[in-house]
C-alpha cells in the first residue's frame, strides 16, 4: 500500500525499486527542509490536491464547522505532542521554539492576542454553533486513529522526529508552498477580503495564514539541524511518512464531519 | 463480473500476490485491505440497487474515495464511496464527495 501510494503502482524488480527509493528519499542541497516540502506538497498540493484543501478555497458552513470540530481534538493533542518535545529535549533553542508555538496555538497572550484554539471556537460560534456544543462532541474515528499515531511518535520517537511530525503539519497553510510547487493556497486568499466568510472566520484562517509560515520553517531548520548531529536523518523521514499519511486521514475526517452538518 | 485484465481489481497496483473470491469468482488484489475494501463494496452495491449480480464496476479515484459506476446489463448505478482504515465502507452515496472532484480555482493575487 505505501509502495502504491508513494512510489509507483507497477511491480518493479528489486534493483529498480531500490533506485526508486532511493530517489524517493534523497535529501538534495536543500537539506531536509527541502524534503519535507516537497513531499508535502506532492501529497496535499500535488497533481490531485486534497479534498479538504480543495473545499476550503470557498468554503460552506458545513466544511468550516467541520474544521472547528475536528480540529479542536487536534489542538489538544498538539499541546501534549509540544510538551513531550519539551520534555524529551535539552536543546534550549527547541525549548523556547515549542513554548511559543504552544502560547500561540493554545495559551494565547492575552485578551489582544487570543490562542488559536480561541480563535477556532469562536469561528464556530460565529457559525452557530454553540461553544458548549463543540466542546462536548467527540472526535471521529479518523482523527483519533490520527491523534493515536502523533501521540506515539510524540512519546516513543526521538523528539526530532516528533518534531518533524509535528511541525511538518504547519506547512499545510505556508504561502510560501506556491513557491515550491503548490498548486493553490490552503484557501482562496480573496475570502479574507470579502464577505463570503465570516468575521471570526476571517481571523482564524488570517492567523493561521500570518504565523505558520515562520512556525513550520524554523521548526525545519531546528529538526534538520538536530538530525544532522544526531544522524538520523533517515528516521525523521521514514516518520515523517507517517504523520502524513496520519494526517490525510485527519482531513478526510473534517470533510465528513462538514458533510454530516451539511445533512442534518 | 469483468475485472481489469491486469493488477489489482480495486487500485490496479501490480504489487502483491492476494487471491480471494468475489460473488463467486476468483479475483487479484495487490493486498488484503484492498479485498475487504471491494468485498464491503460489492455487498453495499447490491444490496442498494437490489440486483442479483453485477456485470462491472468502473472506478475512478484513490484511497481518499472513488467515483464508481456499477453496471448490470443496461442499468447503471453511480456512487462515490470511501472506506475507513481497516476496509469497511465509510461513505457510500450518490453524489461526490464535497468538492473532490472540481478544478481547483485559480487564486487572485492579494
Amino acid at each position: 500500500m505505501w509502495l502504491n501510494r508513494n512510489i509507483t503502482k507497477t511491480k518493479t524488480d528489486a534493483k529498480s525499486l531500490s533506485m526508486l527509493l532511493a530517489e524517493f528519499f534523497k535529501v538534495g542541497e536543500g537539506g531536509l527542509q527541502d524534503w519535507v516540502k516537497r513531499r508535502f506538497v506532492e501529497k496535499f498540493y500535488g497533481s490531485r490536491p486534497h479534498p479538504f484543501v480543495l473545499a476550503l478555497q470557498h468554503p460552506s458552513r458545513g466544511t468550516l464547522l467541520g474544521y472547528v470540530v475536528e480540529h479542536q481534538h487536534f489542538l489538544r493533542q498538539w499541546v501534549r505532542s509540544c510538551s513531550f518535545i519539551m520534555a524529551r529535549t535539552d536543546a534550549t533553542d527547541v525549548i523556547l521554539y515549542e513554548l511559543d508555538n504552544i502560547n500561540t496555538e493554545f495559551g494565547g497572550l492575552g485578551p489582544e492576542q487570543p490562542s488559536h484554539y480561541e480563535l477556532l471556537l469562536r469561528m464556530g460560534e460565529s457559525l452557530g454553533l454553540d461553544r458548549t456544543k463543540i466542546l462536548a462532541t467527540p472526535a471521529l474515528t479518523d482523527t483519533v486513529e490520527a491523534i493515536q499515531v502523533w501521540d506515539n511518535i510524540c512519546q516513543q520517537d526521538h523528539w526530532v522526529e516528533a518534531m518533524v511530525a509535528m511541525h511538518g503539519l504547519e506547512l499545510i497553510a505556508n504561502r510560501n508552498l506556491r513557491k515550491e510547487g503548490a498548486r493553490m493556497h490552503y484557501f482562496d486568499p480573496t475570502i479574507l477580503e470579502t464577505g463570503e466568510v465570516t468575521d471570526a472566520t476571517r481571523a482564524f484562517l488570517r492567523e493561521g495564514y500570518d504565523a505558520d509560515v515562520g512556525h513550520s520553517e524554523e521548526a525545519l531548520d531546528l529538526a534538520a539541524k538536530y538530525a544532522d548531529r544526531f544522524s538520523i536523518v533517515e528516521d525523521v523521514q521514514a516518520t515523517f511518512m507517517r504523520s502524513i499519511d496520519a494526517f490525510d486521514r485527519y482531513l478526510m475526517a473534517r470533510l465528513e464531519r462538514g458533510r454530516q452538518f451539511e445533512s442534518a | 463480473m469483468r475485472v481489469p485484465e491486469k493488477g489489482c481489481v480495486l487500485c490496479e497496483a501490480t504489487w502483491g500476490d492476494y487471491w480471494d473470491e468475489v460473488e463467486g469468482q476468483r479475483m487479484f488484489f495487490c493486498c488484503d485491505i484492498c479485498a475487504v475494501e471491494f468485498k464491503n463494496m460489492i455487498r453495499e452495491v447490491i444490496a442498494r440497487t437490489g440486483w442479483e449480480s453485477i456485470d462491472e464496476i468502473k472506478i475512478d479515484g484513490d484511497y481518499r474515495g472513488r467515483d464508481c459506476i456499477a453496471l448490470k446489463g443496461d442499468k447503471r448505478y453511480g456512487f462515490f464511496v470511501r472506506f475507513d482504515s481497516k476496509g469497511q465502507v465509510q461513505d457510500l452515496n450518490d453524489r461526490p464527495i464535497t468538492g473532490a472532484r472540481v478544478e481547483p480555482q485559480k487564486s487572485k493575487a492579494v
